[in-house]
């Protein structure tokens, strides 16, 4: 397996995985960063989305659970926005890229949305860090867990 | 009379015209205007009538602006105006009105009601009646530049992001070219995604653009609070950042009262014509759809119904557009009933969905969106407003409906043809 | 004063202060109104002001059809009484005689047992609409003194007339005397009501028209 080390050839190896790879390596890049989000219903979501026996009722379920995350999470309309809070939003959406069947993912699968929503989480915890710590270490990350993933 | 009551009569007075003279005086009572707010039609409150709303302006006109009002209010026979009659009416003004516009359509008489209502949270604003909410939101829109606070690295982060997602560069502070991108700090921060499905609609249709750091916010929370002075504040910053880089339109997001803020008030509001276009992202991408520019390669499946956001539509003039575009990457598109210039307000805008005080309403007005859903059953609802989207999908939620909401440019994006 | 007398002086004197206090008043309503003026718009129009607002004024006369299922009954008996006092007025002999006095013209009239049936139908449409406007929720919350003593002018008039010309009760000269003071009294007070509106929707109408068509949509 050679090194992934651009978004090009990243994204198709993610399209490439078979629908339940594709929901396990989803569910390794919203692990880790799941600690952005202090919403406890996600621990359940991903439990069931990297189950490789989990049912479609159950993963139904987390769907929905997912979604509701999202929902209670996202920024109101003339809200003062909370970008940490908001990372916890992006958590959610990577949790519900996780949890959607590939026949209604959006562009790029599952696991490229939830890669994507995972950065984004990331990108967000940092806005309002005085850190120099660089957004790039997240997609760094997952290259090498697609990496460990493909090569076990 | 209090500083602020005295400013706020100050303020209605100067929003009387011949418009609001003529409506006043041609109102006969006859509650149609009642029937067409949803407001009204899901709570059952007689209060909630639109004419009823204008109360405040209404009785300031008959005071000053008429001479049977002037006789009877030397007379000591006017009905009066103090903080408490403003207070009671706060809740009618703001958390009981989105600014729809569906009550001017029906009026016999032909009352433009929700301009009416507009005029009256301007003296409301004044006298200091507006909600928290919206009052917060203004200060941050004045201070920071964005209502939610929302600042030029936060945007920059989320560019970087879409630049990774996307492999498109996203320019920014670029001079003389076709178009300058708003977008509203809704989309920033909910809904990224936006700011990708442009970038690669734009890049597939050789379009020039690029997104100002100086002025990239498009809600005008002034227009919602009814505050003009600060409204065109917010528009000036945007007329400056056109002006520098020399753009020839300034296109205005997915996001309804930015439209409106931006295309119809924002030339009155800041007294001067603007020396660049304005133009709604839908009117941009079907002009790209009538020049060929916009090629579709695949198709949506799913059954397909459009929820007209009103400030886009019934008072905005972008009606067949979103349609025309609808019909280009689906075969299966079905409107819902009242679809159009008719269509039913989702309960959030015009600042409803800043104000946590009308959260419970706001969830029963749904019902009315609900109702016309229920009757076309679709399998996904496409929008063109932010605010909507999320509040829609808040309203699916509550009565476990699962409907996905869709934006109409990131449906468009999904589907460009790879050339 | 006999009644003789009483009828000299409500076609006379009666009428003539009635008609000036009625011109002056809608004048002087009207004038209040456009002399406020409204500033230019400076956006760039998507759409005509004059054919949009022209456009307006005739259309608003048709609700749309939600709309209407929703408030038929105000619709409906609105419409029937509006269109009865037209017809009543302006095509019963008696009433075109009258003008014809006044304008120098008349016009054929229409036979007396239409113009009778006219009359009760719009008598019992005005009594609809009253209990309509005491029974109707939002028209039980809107409605205020004037509301019902403008419906009182209008009604009166009307059933004056009808008794006036069916010799009903007092004699003749009484029941004319009684009608006439009556629409008097309707124009007297007329122009400082919400019953401007006759004049008034044609601007509303037309502003609302032209707010509308500037931005490109047909109200």
């Amino acid at each position: 397996m050679s090194e992934l080390c651009n978004d090009t050839d990243f994204r198709k190896a993610l399209e490439a995985l078979d629908d339940l790879q594709q929901r396990q390596v989803a569910a390794l890049f919203v692990q880790h960063v799941l600690a952005l989000s202090g919403d406890k219903r996600l621990e359940r979501v991903l439990k069931t989305a990297a189950e490789a026996d989990a049912t479609q009722e159950e993963l139904a379920s987390a769907l929905k659970s997912a979604h509701a995350v999202t929902f209670d999470n996202h920024a109101r309309c003339g809200a003062e926005g909370n970008w940490s809070d908001q990372a916890g939003y992006f958590v959610a959406r990577a949790a519900v890229a996780a949890t959607t069947p590939v026949t209604q993912a959006r562009a790029g699968g599952p696991a490229w949305q939830a890669a994507m929503s995972a950065r984004m989480a990331y990108t967000s915890s940092l806005i309002e860090d005085a850190s120099n710590r660089s957004a790039h270490a997240e997609c760094e990350w997952q290259y090498q867990a697609l990496s460990d993933y493909l090569n076990v | 009379m209090s500083a602020s009551l005295e400013k706020g009569i100050n303020a209605f007075k100067r929003q009387v015209d011949s418009t609001v003279a003529a409506f006043f005086s041609s109102c006969v009572h006859c509650g149609l205007c009642a029937e067409a707010c949803l407001f009204y039609t899901e709570t059952g409150d007689p209060k909630r009538t639109p004419i009823n709303k204008t109360e405040p302006l209404r009785r300031i006109w008959k005071s000053e602006f008429t001479l049977v009002g002037r006789v009877g209010k030397m007379l000591g026979l006017s009905k009066k105006i103090d903080d408490e009659f403003l207070e009671e009416w706060q809740e009618l003004v703001y958390d009981s009105c989105t600014l729809c516009g569906r009550c001017s359509m029906v009026c016999p008489v032909g009352n433009d009601i929700a301009l009416m209502i507009r005029k009256t949270r301007e003296g409301m604003a004044a006298a200091g009646q507006a909600p928290e909410g919206l009052v917060g939101a203004t200060t941050r829109a004045v201070t920071i530049g964005s209502p939610m606070g929302v600042k030029w690295p936060a945007l920059q982060a989320q560019i970087k992001h879409v630049e990774e997602d996307t492999g498109l560069k996203i320019p920014v502070d670029v001079e003389d070219v076709e178009y300058m991108l708003l977008l509203s700090s809704m989309e920033i921060m909910n809904f990224p995604e936006f700011i990708e499905a442009v970038a690669k609609i734009f890049d597939k249709a050789g379009t020039t653009w690029t997104i100002s750091s100086e002025a990239f916010e498009a809600t005008n929370s002034g227009i919602q609070i009814g505050v003009s002075d600060i409204a065109a504040v917010l528009v000036q910053r945007i007329v400056d950042a056109a002006d520098k880089l020399r753009v020839k339109t300034v296109i205005s997001p997915e996001c309804g009262h930015a439209y409106t803020a931006i295309r119809w008030d924002g030339p009155n509001l800041v007294g001067k014509a603007f020396n660049f276009k304005v133009r709604h992202i839908l009117e941009v991408m079907d002009d790209l759809r009538k020049d060929g520019r916009l090629k579709i390669a695949t198709k949506e499946t799913r059954k397909l119904t459009y929820h007209d956001p009103c400030q886009i539509s019934r008072r905005g003039g972008v009606i067949q557009e979103p349609r025309n575009l609808i019909n280009m990457v689906s075969d299966n598109f079905v409107e819902m009933p009242d679809a159009g210039k008719m269509n039913w307000c989702c309960g959030a805008g015009g600042g409803v969905s800043a104000n946590e005080r009308a959260d419970e309403i706001r969830l029963k007005v749904f019902e009315r969106k609900k109702a016309q859903l229920d009757e076309v059953k679709p399998d996904a609802i496409v929008s063109a407003c932010s605010n909507c989207r999320i509040h829609l999908e808040d309203g699916l939620e509550e009565y476990n409906m699962d409907i996905p909401l869709l934006s109409l440019t990131e449906t468009l994006a999904e589907h460009l043809a790879e050339d | 004063m006999t009644e003789i007398e009483l009828l000299s002086w409500a076609r006379g004197p009666g009428l003539q202060i009635a008609t000036i206090i009625f011109v002056a008043g809608v004048v002087i309503r009207i004038l209040e109104i456009l002399l406020l003026g409204r500033k230019a718009n400076l956006a760039e129009a998507k759409g005509g002001e004059m054919s949009g607002g022209l456009r307006t004024v005739f259309t608003r006369t048709v609700p749309d059809r939600t709309t209407f299922k929703r408030s038929s009954v105000t619709i409906v008996f609105g419409y029937i009484f509006h269109i009865g006092l037209f017809v009543v007025c302006f095509f019963s002999a008696p009433h075109i005689l009258f003008l014809k006095d006044i304008i120098g013209f008349g016009w054929p009239s229409l036979p007396t047992p239409v113009i009778d049936a006219f009359a009760v139908i719009t008598i019992i449409a005005l009594l609809g609409t009253l209990v309509n406007r005491l029974t109707n929720r939002v028209m039980r919350f809107l409605t205020n003194f004037e509301d019902l003593l403008t419906w009182f002018l209008t009604f009166l008039p009307v059933i004056t007339g009808y008794v006036a010309f069916h010799r009903i009760g007092l004699t003749a000269p009484s029941l004319l005397a009684v009608h006439i003071l009556s629409v008097e009294l309707l124009l007297v007070i007329f122009p400082f009501t919400k019953l401007m509106h006759a004049f008034t929707l044609f601007l509303a109408r037309w502003y609302n028209g032209a707010i509308s068509g500037y931005k490109g949509v047909a109200s």
